[in-house]
């Protein structure tokens, strides 16, 4: 047994430091401020955020200063103003009207985005509510399920079809077209994943500590699914682009007063040997558009998922 | 089990009929009727009486309406007698009491430029669903023909040839189709003719024309072929014997090749029709698609996070994203670059390139979702405890993935493959729309932009029951493949 020689002359007082406290408790962790720490270590997405967020802004300013109407054609009669190859003067061209096509163009895409946002946003309310509820609810799911039934196996682009047919086109009617058909789909994906998380360990403590099931729908339920929104929004964007351009092509769509990506594409896939960029341009932007929303929307989707937070 | 698939046989029945029922609704009531004379060449030509008479009568032959002429309301009302030849005198009093008649049942009145009366009903929507359900099966019989000018018609089923091929045919006198059951090398090589659906005609294109025959017909130029017909007499003749139906009125042409009065028959074309164009082009691009999509789904499991995968997932990504119409006319340029043509029509049916373009999109289209599914069910059945216990076994890394992954991962891609065959049929709306191809996909669109509601019915119909069954079938091959799988008690719980 050794002699230990402990004595107050080996230890020295220390100040309190609340500054020191702080590095050796648990890390702070936000949410949010995680979410954007891990989106923006991704060059990809940082890139397509800015592509994407240029030709939001200039979709929504750009056919203000011009504003562009497929129904006025002022150069009509003017055969020179005609498929005038891009230049510095005209940036994509003048069309077979005489316009430009650089204010077509965006008209069209702010017409493509506006429908595809809002559908978007309305089918995402709706399936996300009617989610919960029909994920929370044996009562509903029974019924539930059943609706599904029926409306899944439905194809959805001949529904879509009949609908706009049959209301008329417009973009009203193109949105109410779109969301009638997917807001079912988005409900049944919310639902499986409330499914999942519902009987976990840490939920049925909570109730069992007498938590109300709206608390833990906002509390415990709806962070986990911030994900999986974000994957179910980051789908419905492009998807619902490419709907409308679709839809339109075929002339089912939009009526003529409304400029859109899916109508240039349509009226000019004959001048493709003659004046291919008049084709292109819209195809192109409406690829560029696509794929750029896609990718923040994957790239948010994934960081927006704690379990990717650990590093 | 055989309960769980006949409620679901039921039920499937039922959305069938549930979604239909909607579209025709929906169809009849919400479009502005008078939109259906948009595309009709021959009422820009009719003018005052004959033009409201025309309109009338093609409401009634579309099931808008129900409609009365003066002779045909004074017959109703007062048979055939003095008040009848009264009531035709236009302001006569018979007339109003005809006349008042018919408002009181509901009707309304349009007095014609010529002072004519005609009273009309629109039906309401359940008349609507009536009418279309009540017109749409028709079962054929022997007691089918009711013809007072062939009072002898011998009534009867017996069995005979199918000239064509010399095989059995059961066959039929009396019936509205000669032959009822018989057998040939198209598909579905048994064809039958006791059910048949009537879908009304097409209007304004192929005027007159059953919508069924439309896309089922051959297309393009006749096609003759040496035949024996009932008479004996040997002629090239394009006629398809098996398809004939009871004729009222026989020519002496008729008479000459047929010895009863079966001699309403199609002919037989050169080209493919709707229907048969989408097949063949959706089976093999389906071929194709899956020869593909299967090995590189299961090459990018193998390797993830390895080059092979990242290029994969680029891919699947850039599919997804991309407006596939955008991407259609991408990869139709690359094939004009090629040497292809970027329209179906211009070598038409018979040049293999004009099919390759569309097969090769629509095998590239298909493709992504496959990779991606198959891709994440392999990765997913990397760590199970089976795996690990193989791995431990010391069977080799490629024997593990191909006869324990895959036939794991495999069984969800099996649920899918009914779906993608009998779907063929209903083709691909965007590919044959911007290739211009004459088949199912394109006729669709087509059909709403000329108002065509018949037709628009029936491919609703069509598609709406092919991808219902299509589904049914998918999850009962599912229990064929994997027998762990139970549909009729809920896992979990």
């Amino acid at each position: 047994m050794s002699e230990t020689n402990v004595n107050d002359e080996l230890f020295t007082f220390q100040p309190a430091d609340d500054t020191a406290s702080e590095h050796i408790a648990s890390p702070q962790y936000s949410y949010w401020r995680s979410v954007f720490r891990k989106f923006f270590s991704s060059k990809l997405a940082i890139f397509m955020l800015i592509v994407a967020g240029t030709i939001v802004v200039i979709s929504i300013i750009q056919p203000m200063i011009s504003g562009y109407s497929p129904m006025n054609t002022p150069n009509i009669n003017n055969s020179s103003m005609k498929y005038i190859r891009p230049n510095s003067t005209y940036w994509f061209g003048t069309d077979d009207k005489g316009n430009s096509l650089f204010d077509a163009v965006w008209a069209g895409t702010r017409t493509s985005l506006f429908i595809s946002v809002i559908a978007t946003i309305i089918t995402n309310v709706i399936g996300v509510v009617v989610g919960m509820w029909w994920g929370f609810s044996k009562k509903v799911d029974a019924v539930m399920i059943e609706v599904y039934n029926v409306l899944a196996n439905i194809p959805v682009t001949l529904v879509c079809m009949i609908l706009v047919y049959a209301i008329g086109p417009g973009t009203a009617s193109l949105i109410f077209a779109l969301c009638v058909t997917s807001w079912i789909g988005t409900a049944y994906f919310i639902r499986v994943q409330v499914m999942i998380i519902r009987d976990r360990e840490y939920n049925l403590a909570s109730r069992c500590l007498g938590t109300s099931t709206w608390k833990i729908i906002r509390n415990n339920i709806l962070p986990y699914l911030i994900s999986v929104i974000m994957t179910s929004i980051s789908r419905d964007v492009p998807a619902f682009i490419s709907y409308e351009v679709f839809l339109s092509y075929l002339g089912v769509g939009l009526s003529r007063e409304t400029a859109s990506l899916g109508q240039m594409i349509r009226d000019y896939s004959p001048y493709l040997t003659s004046t291919p960029y008049l084709f292109w341009i819209p195809v192109a932007v409406s690829a560029i558009i696509s794929i750029s929303l896609y990718i923040v929307g994957q790239t948010l989707a994934d960081a927006s998922d704690p379990r990717t937070h650990m590093v | 089990m055989r309960k769980y698939i006949l409620t679901r046989i039921l039920k499937s029945i039922l959305s069938l009929f549930a979604v239909v029922s909607i579209i025709i609704v929906m169809i009849y009531t919400m479009i502005p009727r008078t939109k259906i004379f948009d595309n009709d060449a021959g009422i820009k030509k009719m003018k005052g009486d004959t033009r409201t008479i025309y309109v009338y009568r093609k409401y009634a032959e579309l099931g808008y309406l129900e409609y009365l002429r003066k002779q045909d309301m004074c017959l109703e009302v007062f048979g055939d007698g003095e008040d009848y030849t009264a009531c035709l005198v236009n302001e006569s009093a018979q007339q109003h009491e005809a006349i008042d008649f018919y408002i009181n049942k509901g009707y309304a009145l349009e007095t014609l430029k010529s002072g004519d009366p005609l009273v009309y009903h629109d039906y309401n929507w359940l008349e609507l669903l009536g009418k279309f359900y009540g017109r749409l099966f028709r079962f054929d019989s022997k007691n089918a023909i009711q013809d007072e000018g062939n009072p002898d018609l011998e009534r009867k089923y017996y069995w005979g040839k199918n000239p064509d091929n010399g095989t059995p045919a059961f066959m039929c006198s009396g019936c509205e189709y000669k032959y009822q059951l018989y057998f040939n090398g198209k598909f579905p090589f048994i064809h039958q003719h006791f059910l048949t659906f009537d879908f009304g005609e097409s209007y304004p294109t192929s005027v007159g024309i059953p919508t069924t025959q439309v896309i089922n017909e051959g297309q393009g130029a006749i096609k003759n072929s040496d035949q024996t017909f009932p008479t004996g007499l040997e002629q090239e003749s394009a006629l398809i014997q098996t398809s004939c139906k009871y004729k009222v009125t026989p020519d002496h042409l008729d008479e000459k090749k047929f010895d009863d009065h079966y001699a309403d028959c199609l002919s037989a074309h050169e080209s493919p029709s709707m229907v048969s164009t989408s097949y063949i082009m959706g089976i093999i691009a389906l071929i194709i698609s899956y020869g593909f999509g299967i090995p590189f789904g299961i090459s990018m499991a193998q390797h993830k996070d390895k080059f092979r995968d990242k290029l994969g997932i680029a891919y699947i990504n850039i599919l997804v994203a991309v407006p596939s119409l955008a991407f259609i006319f991408f990869m139709r340029s690359i094939g004009t670059l090629l040497g292809m043509p970027d329209k179906f029509p211009q070598l038409g049916f018979d040049d293999i390139r004009s099919w390759i373009m569309p097969i090769v999109i629509l095998a590239l289209l298909n493709m992504p979702s496959l990779m991606m599914w198959l891709r994440r069910y392999m990765i997913d059945q990397v760590n199970a405890d089976y795996v690990k216990f193989a791995r431990a076994k010391g069977l080799s890394e490629k024997e593990i993935f191909r006869k324990h992954i895959l036939r794991n991962a495999i069984i969800p891609i099996v649920n899918g493959i009914p779906s993608s065959i009998i779907l063929c049929i209903s083709g691909a709306l965007i590919t044959e729309s911007a290739f211009a191809v004459p088949g199912m996909g394109k006729m669709l669109p087509n059909a709403i932009s000329q108002m065509n509601n018949n037709m628009v019915l029936t491919l609703t119909m069509i598609f709406t029951a092919l991808s219902i069954f299509a589904v049914l079938l998918g999850d009962l091959l599912m229990i064929l493949v994997d027998p762990r799988i139970s549909l009729t008690s809920k896992g979990g719980e």
